[in-house]
């Protein structure tokens, strides 16, 4: 395992029970430690089931999966520990409290007691939630929700965090406070794996990008590099010009 | 362990704020109770207290119809009402349902009887060459007719029984009748057979109970057998509420978040488990009370627990395991809370016929008491008429328990089975 990558896949194959074709076909990856990560294809891709095995949630059919020094396939608790998950529904209790459900959260990663207490309102704060953090869940607006969401995630303080459509239905502002603070989360040291089908954010917000397609990844390296090279002037014309405009999901 | 009562704070709290579902949980079962009982308090009663009004016309004078509603009186099944009515008044009064049963004893009965005994001695004595033959030949006897009336919907057994009946008290002055004749004619110039020397029953039913305590000589009245029952329904409908949870974690994304942290699944499900089981434990109590308090207020009979108490909260419990373990299972393979709700409803309400919930299962066809032992519901409720009914103990629950310890087990590796297969 290379020492400065974050996560390695290596010849990666999954396929479902009953398909004919393979979900992930074959698919070496590395994403480099330290970096934002952007996942990106269009749906059917094979973001989720790739992001999926990463976590250990589904295992691969073949080929070798690394994140940091654990081999997901053999120490997946280890894994677990190091990693956090913001899916793309608000994983969370409506009719619990905000700080009921980061409460939860919290125990079930085994913190406890002030410490714990101290996270969950330095995380409150930062993301503006310390003044509703005793409302239910099923109050909130979409942007809150997104937020409480994100903090659900790292309030482990994961070395890796897995990020789905983050930004997903949120206004301008809470859109803004997510990202600055992904950014910093970054700076800190954390890895961030992110997917999503807003381009244009994964174009400010990535350091790194694969994009994916019928199970394989079609390319892979920094964004403006990308760009350049397959003489386009963003991340989205690049990534229409590799995955072509045929409809997907219909 | 904090994982573990993490998940449970985290279930009791999100139960505890569904008004919604709490109403379910607990109010529908308590007032399911309370109407069933009442609703079912006279049905159960036509079978063991109430009596059988029956309408009695004897328009005879003599010893036969006195013996027949003697004989009446002392089965102490019917509720008598003696009428003078015309013979075709007697089937029109019954038909219309004012009675179940209406006997008619013709004029002159005893005295046919009478006639039809003395004939048929006088030829067997002459068969034997004791009497005169010439008499004997030439005279035939006249078959006696007691009428007897049923209301149209009345049972074929219950006719059976009754007729039954009937003709034991009939048979006794049939044979007592026919001894007086032999006497007289063995006799006629002796002493006949006086009132005195009736004739004794060679053969007597001694009706030994097998009652010891004063907890087995109850019955199963529509308390003792409703509010077991339907506590045991209002337990395993916590299927559905358990099932929906479940559904829900999986579509949120609560449970793939779940799946993500460190730890087994085995204690969040554990967790859960324990939460739903605690409710289905407060839901059983409340059940009980309501059998306890309410429904004597209600002119209902109290309901007898039985002294066990241990035996009794191990029966909840287990049956409460039994409701958890089938709500994981179904909201392991189904996919949406509809599906959930509409399989967990029918099928808690199919496993409740069978299980003799609605009406007791020695009631029902052969057939369906064989499908009654395939029934968890069946197997609780079993238990609790042995703790309540028999005054039974922990070693006569114990099959009981077993079989709904089992089920629960087979419950949860189903839904592992499903779990599994959708990854």
């Amino acid at each position: 395992m290379d020492p400065n990558a974050a996560i390695e896949l290596k010849d990666l194959i999954k396929i479902y029970k009953g398909a004919a074709i393979p979900a992930v076909n074959n698919i070496t990856l590395h994403i480099p430690k330290g970096s934002i990560f952007g996942l990106l294809g269009p749906n059917g891709a094979g973001k989720t089931t790739t992001i999926s095995m990463m976590c250990g949630l589904i295992n691969p059919s073949s080929g070798q999966i690394q994140v940091e020094q654990f081999s997901v396939q053999k120490q997946k608790e280890e894994v677990k520990k190091i990693i956090g998950v913001v899916p793309q529904e608000i994983a969370l209790y409506p009719t619990l409290t905000a700080f009921e459900n980061l409460q939860y959260i919290g125990n079930m990663y085994g913190l406890k007691g002030d410490a714990l207490k101290q996270k969950i309102q330095n995380n409150l704060i930062t993301f503006g939630l310390d003044q509703v953090q005793h409302k239910k869940i099923d109050t909130f607006s979409g942007g809150m929700k997104r937020r409480i969401n994100l903090i659900a995630g790292i309030l482990h303080d994961p070395k890796i965090l897995f990020l789905d459509e983050p930004t997903v239905g949120v206004d301008v502002q809470s859109r803004n406070v997510i990202t600055e603070h992904l950014h910093l989360l970054n700076k800190n040291g954390m890895t961030i794996i992110y997917t999503s089908h807003l381009m244009e954010e994964a174009e400010n917000l990535c350091t790194d990008i694969a994009i994916i397609d019928h199970g394989k990844i079609i390319t892979q390296g920094k964004p403006k590099e990308l760009i350049q090279q397959h003489h386009t002037e963003n991340l989205e014309q690049l990534f229409l010009k590799l995955t072509g405009k045929k409809l997907r999901d219909h | 362990m904090l994982r573990l009562t993490s998940t449970i704070r985290k279930e009791l709290l999100i139960l505890l704020r569904d008004k919604g579902g709490l109403a379910i949980m607990f109010l529908m079962p308590m007032a399911m109770i309370t109407i069933m009982a009442l609703i079912q308090d006279a049905p159960f009663k036509d079978y063991q207290e109430m009596k059988i009004p029956l309408l009695l016309v004897n328009k005879d004078t003599g010893s036969l119809g006195k013996a027949i509603e003697k004989g009446l009186n002392e089965s102490k099944m019917f509720d008598i009402n003696k009428q003078a009515l015309k013979d075709t008044e007697v089937k029109q009064t019954v038909k219309k349902g004012d009675f179940e049963i209406g006997i008619l004893i013709p004029e002159n009965a005893t005295q046919q009887l009478d006639q039809n005994v003395d004939l048929f001695v006088t030829k067997k004595l002459s068969e034997a060459g004791l009497g005169d033959s010439i008499v004997a030949e030439n005279q035939n006897t006249e078959t006696l007719n007691l009428s007897i009336y049923f209301a149209p919907d009345t049972k074929k057994s219950f006719r059976v029984s009754i007729i039954n009946s009937l003709k034991q008290s009939t048979s006794k002055i049939e044979t007592q009748t026919l001894l007086n004749f032999f006497s007289k004619e063995l006799n006629k110039d002796g002493e006949q057979m006086n009132d005195k020397e009736q004739m004794k029953d060679f053969v007597q039913f001694n009706e030994i109970s097998t009652v010891e305590t004063p907890q087995e000589a109850l019955q199963l009245n529509s308390v003792q057998h409703n509010v077991p029952a339907w506590t045991i329904f209002g337990i395993f409908f916590i299927v559905i509420s358990m099932a929906g949870s479940i559904i829900k974690e999986r579509d949120d994304g609560s449970y793939l978040r779940i799946r993500t942290m460190p730890g087994s699944f085995i204690t969040v499900l554990s967790g859960k488990i324990i939460s739903y089981l605690f409710i289905t434990i407060i839901q059983a109590v409340l059940m009980l009370l309501v059998g306890l308090y309410l429904l004597p207020l209600l002119g209902l009979p109290k309901l007898s627990i039985g002294s066990n108490v241990l035996a009794m909260f191990l029966m909840i419990v287990f049956t409460g395991l039994a409701a958890t373990g089938f709500g994981v299972m179904v909201g392991s393979i189904f996919k949406t809370h509809q599906q959930a709700s509409t399989f967990g409803a029918v099928s808690v309400v199919i496993l409740a016929a069978l299980g003799g919930i609605w009406v007791p299962v020695y009631v029902m066809p052969e057939a369906v008491r064989i499908m009654a032992e395939f029934s968890p519901l069946y197997w609780s409720l079993s238990g609790f008429h042995k703790l309540f009914l028999n005054a039974g103990t922990l070693t006569d629950i114990l099959p009981y328990l077993l079989k709904l310890s089992l089920f629960f087990f087979a419950c949860l590796a189903t839904a592992f089975y499903f779990d599994k297969q959708s990854q």
